[in-house]
């Protein structure tokens, strides 16, 4: 596979600090690979993620949302 | 201090001198980031001991990820010294000439807590361990299931990394075998594998079958018979009553063949893919060694036995033992023995406290409101694990161009201590007002930066992330241009983020340093002595006219300590200090407040008005009570008795019969007695064992035969359930002659009059036919009962809820086994949960304990990531304030401009900032500070924007 | 009570604790918080114990890292 394909979608994801973001450190520390086209938003809680924020992000561009918690 | 050693304790309570040898590591903690280049290129290859040998490790090693702290060490028994590890770290932190060190420290007090070992089964030759790869250790079994296991938590046999369609686990292996010099049953296993074989069942794509050989369930924890039956019913666990004398290999298949003797005592095998052996506890070699240096005896088994009445005692003063060190236990009885020992140490060292810590300085904050933003960015290195794959340079170029960016940097290692001095100084240098730094994770470093910046006069939420490591270049090691991309991007939502923020300072409350305890039996009363005795005033409320609860009715425990001798020094004590009320025949009716400023109601017999007290804590210990059972012709007949009628009646040794009414025949002339278990407890209605039972039972009987040796005792029992060092009282009444005789729940024993005395009809499993006995007295084990309606009322006064059973439920119920899930609220007792007198002792140490950490501060800093009105937009909707897990949200009018005006308010001592409400929130009305919709939203629109 | 409290008699505010599994730690975190220094000590390079090893705790099934 090639760096840099045609189309590779940007994701979002807003994570709760004390499971999926801490789930994705572990990722790291386990060097477990996966590609570089999502991006995580910390939040202390998955239940503070509004709906308008969800609706804002894949209106301004993003092609996917994630909310994890 | 981990790798070290105490060498010995002098001096005297209060006053020790403790000391340690420092064990080389060979690596400086100040300077190794944990990075784990050294561990790459290490040539030596071993069994990984934190893997249980499943996996291998290097020579230069952590023990696993997460570890605290993350610091490399060298096992020098495998290190060949070739050097490869100090050339390849760039933090310069290998340091080979490293050598033993012994220092001394003053102490007040030693808690000892060294754990246990777990039985190697290679010396049960019979079961095949470390001979088949397919014969587990739980422990292994464990590491199998992990995600950060050697098959990555994909459950698989060792032998040839096959699915396993059908698992065994091995009960009592190493345990309750005096063959094995453990004649104590180990107390954990039971649950354990009724855990590991659910999960396996889970973890299984293909339909898995799971069959646990065992003696007797021991579900004798809060809630475990419910955990028990879910296993049965739900997720269809196969049970199996045997005794497993073989684990033979079936040749070249992988298989195993068990070998059993049926409940009935017939021979039986079954064939299996994996054997999981429940390996028991075993006093560690450590924890013998350490006692002894310290000269603490301890039992035939290696453990150390304190008194039921002082659980958490060693032979010396001041020096104490808590965990697995003093036998078996589960993870929630340690933690609540950590606590009840930390109570003992605070008592002893109570005029001490605060003496030996000194507090922060920090300089004066700035006031950055009116500054126009200066940025400073920082990014990491972190040695060579962001920048072999991320740019670091063109990352850091870029920044400098994002809006607000004053100034940036490129660090080897930013956490490290002169990094952060570097920080500081270029904060004050370039009067920087938001800071960021580009490494790796918040979640483990954020607290630093913070603590960095402050020292600068920043105030620490001015601080901003970007895990461009643990969440980039770890993740993205073989596309390093993506990387960088995706590095830039993480930078410029941080910066984003960080053009938002603001100052923010939680709210700082006094704290009423007294404690309300309710409840007088031996937990309330020990609660009161321990707090009062660390400082604190105590208000006791009872609603009894008496204290002493349910002790009053028992005699001595099962290892022989009197009860009420205990009971009236422990009456005398709290009636005769002066910093403990006590106010009996009174009820809580509500309280208000939260936690170090609670505001209490209660009545008190026979007045009709309220009272009220204030307090900073509040310690439930109301307690439980034996059923009056309905079955078994109990209160028909004057021969059926319960354990408690019985224990009211026993002389003390070689003493006097106590004058209860002897409606039974003298006890020393009965012929036989028959005990059943499990009355009203384990059934329909009230699934929970009542777990002093098994024990109580068999203590009485005991005393039974020292009367009359003659007699004939008969327990009919469900599953004997003597956990941890009871098992040997057991072991004696079976010795003794005491008929045990098993029933199952489909099919009760049946209690008939016959004359005078009675008969008992029940079936024999092992003849397997119906067995009738005639006997002169019937002793009921009856289940243990929380007050319904007066628990109910307590749990709406204090929002703490019951389990289904009426019990209180604890926070967590491993972590936090004593705490209440309302902060300022803890549990001791019987209220929590059926436990014996020393249990009760020590629940109730633990939960003053708890108690002490909140009472001892003055002041309570609240976090300051948490909710906000913004009162403009609110239009008192009301939708946050149902959702709202916390109930920390109020819905309330006043005038503003001549109308009503509805709006919301926070209760910042309740909220916790999960930010429900901002997310249900149609009016942007209300906020998490921190992490408000302005403050994410402009993080998403960076995250979308290009370079 | 002395008017003259007796120095030598005044304990220390510290206390050691001696193994640094879930049990050492909770003894730890209850002292530390309640205003004691606190010297917690380990055999092994790091703490956590043998809970550190368990995958999952019941009946929650959480996570017991």
């Amino acid at each position: 596979m090639t760096e840099e394909s045609a189309f590779e979608p940007l994701i979002i994801a807003f994570c709760c600090n004390w499971c999926s973001y801490a789930g994705a450190d572990l990722a790291g520390t386990a060097r477990i690979q996966y590609p570089a086209n999502v991006v995580i938003v910390r939040v202390m809680c998955s239940g503070m993620v509004h709906s308008n924020m969800i609706i804002e992000a894949l209106t301004k561009g993003a092609d996917g949302v994630l909310v994890a918690g | 201090m981990t790798n070290s050693s105490l060498l010995g304790v002098e001096g005297e309570p209060g006053r020790f001198k403790a000391s340690v040898l420092l064990k080389p590591r060979y690596i400086d903690p100040a300077k190794c980031t944990g990075c784990g280049e050294c561990a790459k290129h290490c040539p030596i290859s071993m069994p990984d001991t934190y893997n249980e040998g499943l996996a291998r490790r290097k020579a230069i090693y952590v023990q696993y990820a997460q570890a605290v702290p993350l610091v490399y060490r060298i096992d020098t028994e495998a290190c060949i010294g070739c050097g490869l590890c100090e050339r390849v770290c760039l933090a310069k932190a290998v340091t080979y000439a490293d050598a033993p060190r012994e220092i001394s420290l003053d102490v007040g007090s030693v808690i000892l807590a060294p754990g246990y070992e777990v039985f190697n089964p290679v010396e049960l030759f019979d079961y095949s361990y470390g001979r088949h790869p397919n014969v587990v250790t739980s422990l292994q079994f464990e590491r199998i299931l992990s995600a950060s296991g050697p098959y990555r938590g994909h459950l698989l046999r060792p032998s040839d990394r096959g699915h396993p369609k059908k698992i065994a686990f091995l009960q009592c292996v190493g345990s309750r075998d005096e063959r094995e010099h453990a004649g104590y049953c180990s107390s954990v296993c039971c649950m354990y594998a009724i855990k590991e074989a659910m999960i396996a069942k889970e973890h299984s794509a293909d339909p898995l079958d799971c069959a646990v050989f065992y003696m007797d369930i021991r579900a004798h924890g809060k809630d475990f018979d419910k955990y028990f039956l879910r296993a049965q019913e739900k997720a269809g666990v196969r049970f199996v009553r045997s005794k497993v004398f073989k684990v033979e290999p079936k040749n070249g298949t992988g298989e195993l063949s068990v070998k059993y003797l049926d409940a009935s005592g017939a021979p039986a095998g079954e064939d299996f893919d994996m054997v999981v052996l429940s390996h028991g506890f075993r006093a560690s070699k450590q924890a013998v060694d350490l006692a002894n240096r310290l000269r603490i005896p301890v039992n035939e088994y290696g453990f150390v036995q304190p008194g039921t009445l002082r659980p958490v005692d060693t032979a010396r003063g001041g020096i104490f033992a808590c965990g697995a060190f003093s036998g078996p236990k589960d993870i929630p009885e340690s933690v609540t023995e950590a606590s009840a020992a930390a109570a003992d140490a605070a008592r002893l060292l109570a005029p001490a406290r605060g003496t030996m810590i000194t507090k922060v300085e920090y300089p004066p904050e700035r006031d950055v409101r009116a500054e126009a933003l200066r940025i400073g960015v920082f990014v990491c290195h972190c040695g060579i694990n962001i920048a072999n794959t991320v740019d670091v340079t063109a990352v850091r170029e870029y920044a400098k161009t994002l809006p607000g960016v004053a100034f940036t940097e490129q660090n080897l290692y930013t956490c490290s201590q002169d990094a952060q001095r570097h920080i500081k100084e270029m904060i004050i240098e370039h009067s920087l007002n938001r800071v960021i730094v580009a490494s790796c994770s918040p979640r483990t470093h954020e607290p630093i930066f913070r603590e960095t910046v402050r020292q600068a006069g920043l105030n620490p939420y001015l601080f901003e992330m970007a895990n461009i490591r643990d969440q980039c270049s770890w993740v993205h090691q073989t596309q390093p241009k993506l990387a960088t991309k995706k590095a830039k991007r993480l930078v410029r939502m941080a910066v984003a983020k960080a053009s938002m923020l603001e100052s923010l300072a939680g709210a700082s409350v006094g704290v009423t340093a007294s404690a309300l305890v309710v409840g007088g039996g031996i937990a309330g009363m020990t609660a009161a002595l321990n707090l009062v005795e660390q400082g604190f005033p105590v208000f006791l409320i009872e609603k009894e006219a008496e204290l002493g609860g349910n002790a009053r009715l028992l005699s001595r425990t099962h290892d022989g300590a009197d009860v009420r001798e205990f009971l009236v020094g422990l009456i005398d004590r709290v009636k005769n200090h002066p910093k403990i009320t006590v106010i009996t025949q009174a009820t809580v009716v509500e309280v208000a407040g939260f936690r170090g400023n609670f505001k209490v109601g209660y009545m008190v017999v026979p007045r009709k008005d309220i009272l009220r007290l204030e307090c900073g804590a509040v310690v439930v210990a109301s307690g439980a009570s034996e059923l009056k059972p309905a079955e078994y012709l109990y209160g028909q007949h004057p021969r059926v008795i319960t354990q408690l009628d019985l224990e009211q009646r026993l002389p003390e040794p070689g003493g006097e019969l106590p004058g209860a009414p002897l409606d039974v025949p003298a006890l020393e002339t009965m012929k036989s007695v028959v005990m059943i278990q499990c009355v009203g407890s384990r059934q329909q209605g009230r699934m929970y064992c009542s777990r002093v039972c098994c024990t109580q039972a068999i203590k009485n009987a005991l005393r039974l035969k020292e009367l009359n040796p003659a007699m004939d005792i008969y327990v009919l029992y469900r599953d004997i359930r003597t956990y941890g060092f009871a098992e040997l009282l057991y072991r004696r009444a079976r010795a003794q002659g005491i008929t045990f005789l098993r029933y199952d729940e489909t099919q009760k024993p049946v209690v008939e009059a016959v004359g005078d005395g009675l008969l008992v009809k029940t079936f024999d499993h092992v003849l397997g036919e119906p067995l009738h006995i005639k006997t002169d007295a019937v002793v009921l084990a009856a289940a243990i009962v929380a007050p319904e309606e007066s628990n109910l009322d307590l749990s709406h006064a204090l929002h703490v809820p019951l389990n289904e059973d009426h019990f209180f439920l604890e926070a967590h119920v491993k972590l936090r086994p004593v705490d209440a899930a309302t902060d300022g609220v803890y549990i001791c007792g019987m209220a929590h949960s059926p436990k014996t007198v020393d249990e009760s002792i020590k629940q109730a140490n633990a939960a003053a304990s708890r108690a002490a950490t909140l009472l001892s501060k003055t002041q309570i800093q609240l976090d300051p990531v948490i909710s906000e009105v913004i009162d403009a937009n609110c239009d008192g909707c009301a939708y946050c304030v149902d959702p709202c897990p916390y109930k920390a949200i109020t819905l309330v009018e006043y005038m503003q401009a001549g109308s009503v005006k509805k709006t919301v308010e926070i209760d910042d001592s309740k909220c916790q900032g999960c930010g429900t409400c901002q997310a249900t929130c149609p009016k942007k009305g209300v906020v998490v500070k921190h992490f408000k919709l302005d403050q994410l939203s402009a993080m998403v629109l960076a995250a979308l924007a290009e370079e | 009570m002395n008017g003259n409290a007796d120095k030598s008699k005044m304990p220390i505010g510290s206390v050691l604790v001696v193994g640094g599994g879930i049990t050492g730690i909770q003894s730890s975190l209850d002292l530390a918080d309640g205003g004691y220094l606190v010297y917690l000590l380990d055999e092994l390079p790091s703490i956590g114990g043998i809970m550190a090893q368990l995958d999952k705790t019941f009946p929650t099934n959480d996570c017991a890292m």
